[in-house]
C-alpha cells in the first residue's frame, strides 16, 4: 500500500501542524486505514470492548490530523435533533441552535458518535444520508439541506460485547461504514501502554498485564467483561501515587469488574498471586 | 461393648497414627467456587468441573502407629482428567487454617499450569512449580511455607533404610530447589505421597462412552436419595454376566467378603433398601455391571418408545439436525433426527381453577406493557405544543425569571414491543420426580406454562411454546404445544395439560431446532427461553462432557442468529455448569421449584422491559 502524505493530509485541515498529541499506541494498520479512509471520505466504524482505547485512538487521530472532534457519547435518551440542533427560545425570538453534528459538518471536523447502539432509533435517519455518498445532512426545521465538505469526518464506534437484546445496529446501517475492529492489545503493547500513560516502570506494567490477561480467561464464564486497559492505567495510577498494590488491585481492578462476593474474594487471590501476600 | 470399645480404640489409634487437623480443615465445598474462578483464570480448561477426588492407594512405607491403625493406606492427590479437575474432598493436613486454604490454591494453579505430561513425575512436578514460580510470583512466598510445612511431616531421609533414603533426599531437594533433580533413583517402595505436587498415576476414568446403556436417568426417579458429596470412584465397566451359575458352585466362600472383588457370577439384583455407602469409600475400585433391570425402572418407566397406536401423533418424516463433537472439534452434519409431534386425544380445556386468580393478577399486570400509544410531555420536539410547559414558561419569563432550555413540545410515541419470545420446556423423565409431598416437576412445569401464556397473551407480545424430550439421536421428540400463528386457546390450554414426562434432555438438537422456528419470526427482538430441570443428557455418549459442549455450540449459534437465549432452570447445581453454557447473566436459578410458575412472567418482564 502506498504511504501516506501526511503534507497531503495537513492540506485539507485549517490547523497548523499538531502540537502535542495524546498518547497512543498504535496496534495494527488502523492508523493507516484511519487516514485512507478520511482522505477517500469513507466513515468509519470502530468496534471493540470497553477500556481499550477507541476513543482514544479517535482524539489522537483528530489531533494528528488536524482537525476538531465534536464526540457525542450517545445514550438512549439522545434522539435526532440532539445530534442536528433545535429550536431554542430567547427573549421574545426563537433561535437555531446547530447540534454537534451540524456544526461538524458546516465547520469540518470529525464527528464521533460513541456507542451508537445506545442513541434512539430515529438518529439512523440523519446518519444514512451522511454516510453513503451524498455526504448530505438535511435539516428539516430549517430546510437547510448542508453537504459536508471534505475535511468532515464520521466516525461511530460500539461495544459488540455488550449482548444487548433490544439494541443491535441494523445491518443496514453497518453496511455504510468501513470496519475497524479493536481488542485488548498484545501483552507487550499493553504493558507500553501502562508505562507511557502512568509512568509505571517495567515490572509493574507486567505484572498488572498479566494478571489482567489471568482476569480476561474469565469473560463470559464468570464475568460480564474484560478487565480493561483503562482500568489498568488506573490501577497503575493508584500505585504510582503510593497506594498500595493491593488495595489498588482491589479498588481498580477487582471491584469494578464484579459484584458477586465470593468471585471478588477469587479475584483477589489472582492479585495475590501476582502481588505477594 | 465390644464394638463400643473398638470404636473408642479406633477412634484413639487413627488419631495417634495420623496427624490430622480437622477442626482446621477446608473442604472443597467451601472453596469450589473460587476454585473453579481461579483454575479458569491461571489458564485451565473453562470447561472442565472441579469434583472431590477418591482416595488412592500410594503403597508407601506407613509406621508402626499407622500399620497398627490400619490408617494412612490411602490418600486424596490432586489429578487432571478430560472431564474433571479432581481435588481432594477436604484438606487438614496442617494445624493453621490458612495453610490448608493454601494447599488448595497451590494445586490449583499447578493443575492449571501443568502441562507435559510426558515428562517423568518428578520433573513433571518441578516444571509445574517453576512455571507457577515464574507466572505468579505472589505465590513464591506461599510456596515456601507450604513447602516448609511438607517437609517438617515427611520422614527423616536418615532413618529410612537405603534406597528409600536417596529418594526421600531427592524429593526433598526437588521441594526446596524446584528445577534440580533430574530423576528419582530406584527404591523397593514409592516414596512418601508428595502433597504438594500432582498425583504421580493418575487414575484412568472410564470415558462416558457410547456403550453406556444405563437406562436409570441419573436425576430420574424420585426415589434415588440424593447425595451430598457426588465423589469420583475408580471404575471400571464390566459386563452384566450371562452364565446362569450360581457362585456357591465355582467359589469358595470366602470369596463373599466382596463388595470389593468383582466376582463374575450372577448376582440376584435385588432393590433393597439404600445401601450403606461406607465399604465404597473404603475402596479402590468399583466395579459397576450395566444390568438394565432395575426393579424401579421396571416399575416407573418403559423405556422403549411407545407403540404407534399409543403414542403421540408425528408431524412430517423429522428434520435431521447436526450436532457438535468437541473431542473432534467439528459439527457432524445430519447427526440428529428431530420429530414434531403433536399430542393424541388432548381435548380443549378451560385454565385449570386453582391458578385462575393468579392468572387473572398477571393478566392485569401485564396488561400495563401492552403496546399503547402514550403523549411524551417536556420534549424538544413533537408534533404539538406541550400548553402546560409554554405556559409555565412564559409566566416564568414574564416573572422575570431566567429563560432556560425546557421542551415544550408533545410527542406520540408509540411504545412498540416488537418482541417474538419462544419458550422450550423441558419435558424429560427427570422432571418426574417429586418436589414436595403432592407435586412434580413436571406438574410446576405445566403451571408455568400456562400462566406463562396467560401473562403474555394479556401483552400482545407474539410467542410460541415447545417442549422435548429425546431417546438417542435418532429420536428427538418435539412436542408443539403453541406455534407463534396460533391464538392461545381453549385447544391449546388442551395440549399443554396434556405433557408428560418421558426420556432424556438432548438439548443441542432441541435448541437448535427451536432457534430456527424462532429466527423466521418477523420481530427484532427474539427471546429464546429454555426451562429445564437438569443437565443435558442421554442414552449414548450424550452425557457428561459432550452434552455440555453440543448445548454450548448450539446456543452460541442461536447468539449468531440474533436471538437471546436465556435458561430458567430449578437444578440446584446448575451454577457450576450453567455460566459455562449461557455466560454469567444467560440464566437463573429459581430456588423454590414451587415459585416457577409465578417467578417466569416477572422475569420475562425484567428480561423484556
Amino acid at each position: 500500500m502506498r504511504s501516506l502524505d501526511l503534507d497531503l493530509i495537513h492540506s485539507f485541515t485549517k490547523m497548523p501542524h499538531m502540537t502535542d498529541l495524546p498518547f497512543y499506541k498504535p496496534h495494527g494498520n488502523e492508523l493507516e486505514l484511519f487516514e485512507h479512509a478520511f482522505l477517500r471520505q469513507l466513515p468509519l466504524l470502530i468496534k471493540g470492548p470497553t477500556g481499550c482505547g477507541k476513543t482514544r485512538f479517535v482524539s489522537y487521530m483528530a489531533e494528528k490530523i488536524g482537525l476538531p472532534l465534536y464526540t457525542v457519547s450517545c445514550h438512549d435518551d439522545l434522539t435526532a435533533s440532539d445530534l442536528v440542533g433545535r429550536h431554542l427560545i430567547g427573549d421574545g425570538v426563537t433561535y437555531w441552535n446547530d447540534g454537534p453534528l451540524t456544526r461538524a459538518v458546516r465547520e469540518g471536523g470529525i464527528c464521533y458518535l460513541d456507542e451508537v447502539v445506545e442513541a434512539r432509533k430515529d438518529t439512523t435517519v440523519v446518519l444514512h444520508p451522511l454516510s453513503d455518498d451524498r455526504r448530505i445532512l438535511p435539516i428539516e426545521r430549517t430546510g437547510e439541506i448542508l453537504s459536508a465538505p471534505p475535511e468532515f469526518m464520521l466516525v461511530v464506534s460500539y461495544n459488540p460485547g455488550y449482548q444487548n437484546f433490544l439494541k443491535g445496529m441494523k445491518p443496514s446501517t453497518r453496511q455504510r461504514f468501513v470496519s475497524l475492529r479493536f481488542d485488548f492489545p498484545k501483552p507487550e503493547l499493553e504493558q507500553q501502554i501502562v508505562m507511557g500513560e502512568t509512568g509505571a516502570d517495567t515490572m509493574l506494567a507486567k505484572k498488572l498485564v498479566n494478571l489482567a490477561n489471568s482476569l480476561r480467561t474469565l469473560k463470559e464464564h464468570d464475568l460480564e467483561e474484560a478487565a480493561s486497559t483503562r482500568l489498568l492505567v488506573y490501577t497503575a495510577t493508584l500505585i504510582l501515587s503510593g497506594f498500595d498494590p493491593v488495595d489498588a488491585c482491589r479498588a481498580a481492578l477487582v471491584e469494578p469488574l464484579t459484584d458477586d462476593e465470593e468471585t471478588a474474594e477469587a479475584l483477589m487471590e489472582i492479585v495475590y498471586a501476582s502481588f505477594g501476600k | 461393648m465390644e464394638e463400643y470399645v473398638g470404636a473408642l480404640w479406633h477412634r484413639l489409634i487413627t488419631d495417634v497414627a495420623d496427624k490430622r487437623y480437622p477442626s482446621e480443615a477446608v473442604s472443597l465445598e467451601q472453596i469450589s467456587k473460587i476454585a473453579g474462578i481461579l483454575f479458569r483464570s491461571w489458564g485451565g480448561d473453562s470447561g472442565l468441573a472441579v469434583k472431590s477426588a477418591t482416595a488412592t492407594r500410594h503403597g508407601a512405607k506407613r509406621s508402626l502407629l499407622q500399620r497398627i491403625a490400619g490408617s494412612n493406606m490411602k490418600t486424596e492427590l490432586t489429578w487432571l482428567d478430560g472431564e474433571t479437575l479432581n481435588l481432594p474432598a477436604i484438606i487438614d493436613l496442617f494445624p493453621q487454617r490458612d495453610l490448608n486454604r493454601d494447599l488448595y490454591l497451590w494445586l490449583i494453579a499447578l493443575a492449571a499450569t501443568h502441562s507435559e505430561p510426558a515428562l517423568p513425575w518428578i520433573q513433571r512436578n518441578q516444571r509445574a512449580t517453576q512455571d507457577v514460580l515464574e507466572r505468579f510470583p505472589g505465590l513464591a512466598c506461599r510456596y515456601q511455607r507450604l513447602a516448609d510445612a511438607v517437609l517438617d511431616m515427611r520422614p527423616r531421609p536418615e532413618r529410612l533404610p537405603h534406597g528409600e533414603r536417596e529418594q526421600e533426599e531427592a524429593i526433598r531437594a526437588a521441594l526446596l530447589n524446584p528445577g534440580s533433580v533430574e530423576r528419582l533413583p530406584p527404591a523397593r517402595r514409592p516414596p512418601q505421597p508428595v502433597y504438594l505436587w500432582l498425583h504421580p498415576d493418575p487414575p484412568a476414568s472410564e470415558p462416558a462412552s457410547g456403550k453406556s446403556n444405563d437406562p436409570q436417568d441419573h436425576n430420574a426417579g424420585d426415589n434415588i436419595i440424593k447425595k451430598e458429596k457426588d465423589r469420583r470412584y475408580q471404575a471400571e465397566r464390566v459386563d452384566m454376566p450371562d452364565s446362569k451359575d450360581s457362585f456357591m458352585m465355582s467359589f469358595r466362600a470366602e470369596s463373599i467378603l466382596s463388595w470389593a472383588e468383582y466376582i463374575k457370577v450372577n448376582r440376584p439384583t435385588e432393590e433393597d433398601d439404600p445401601p450403606d455407602d461406607r465399604p465404597a469409600e473404603d475402596l479402590d475400585r468399583l466395579s459397576v455391571a450395566q444390568d438394565g433391570k432395575t426393579a424401579a425402572s421396571r416399575l416407573k418407566f418403559d423405556l422403549d418408545l411407545p407403540s404407534a397406536a399409543s403414542d403421540d401423533r408425528p408431524l412430517g418424516d423429522g428434520i435431521l439436525l447436526p450436532e457438535w463433537h468437541y473431542k473432534k472439534q467439528l459439527l457432524q452434519p445430519a447427526h440428529c433426527r428431530l420429530q414434531p409431534m403433536l399430542a393424541r386425544g388432548a381435548e380443549p380445556l378451560p385454565l385449570p381453577a386453582h391458578l385462575s386468580a393468579t392468572a387473572r393478577r398477571l393478566r392485569s399486570q401485564f396488561a400495563a406493557l401492552t403496546p399503547s400509544k402514550v403523549w411524551l410531555r417536556g420534549q424538544f420536539d413533537g408534533s404539538e405544543l406541550d400548553l402546560d410547559a409554554c405556559v409555565q414558561f412564559s409566566a416564568d419569563r414574564m416573572g422575570g425569571l431566567q429563560a432556560r432550555e425546557q421542551g415544550l413540545y408533545k410527542s406520540h410515541q408509540y411504545h412498540d414491543r416488537d418482541l417474538a419470545c419462544l419458550l422450550l420446556a423441558d419435558l424429560s423423565l427427570s422432571t418426574d420426580s417429586y418436589i414436595s409431598d403432592h407435586e412434580r416437576v413436571i406438574d410446576v412445569i405445566r403451571d408455568t406454562l400456562f400462566l406463562f401464556s396467560e401473562a403474555l397473551s394479556a401483552t400482545g407480545d407474539r410467542f410460541a411454546l415447545y417442549g422435548f424430550s429425546s431417546l438417542r439421536r435418532e429420536n428427538i421428540r418435539f412436542h408443539i404445544l403453541k406455534e407463534f400463528e396460533r391464538k392461545y386457546n381453549d385447544e391449546i390450554r388442551g395440549r399443554i395439560a396434556a405433557i408428560k414426562p418421558g426420556f432424556y434432555t438432548r438439548m443441542g438438537a432441541a435448541i437448535r431446532h427451536a432457534s430456527q422456528l424462532l429466527v423466521k419470526q418477523a420481530a427484532t427482538q427474539k427471546l429464546l427461553l429454555i426451562l429445564t430441570d437438569g443437565k443435558p443428557n442421554d442414552l449414548d455418549q450424550y452425557e457428561g462432557r459432550y452434552g455440555v459442549e453440543d448445548t454450548r455450540v448450539a446456543i452460541h449459534e442461536a447468539r449468531q442468529m440474533g436471538l437471546r437465549p436465556f435458561c430458567v432452570t430449578i437444578d440446584e447445581k446448575g451454577s457450576n455448569y450453567l455460566p459455562h453454557l449461557f455466560g454469567i447473566s444467560g440464566y437463573v436459578v429459581i430456588r423454590k421449584p414451587a415459585e416457577l410458575p409465578r417467578e417466569l412472567p416477572l422475569l420475562y418482564a425484567q428480561l423484556t422491559r
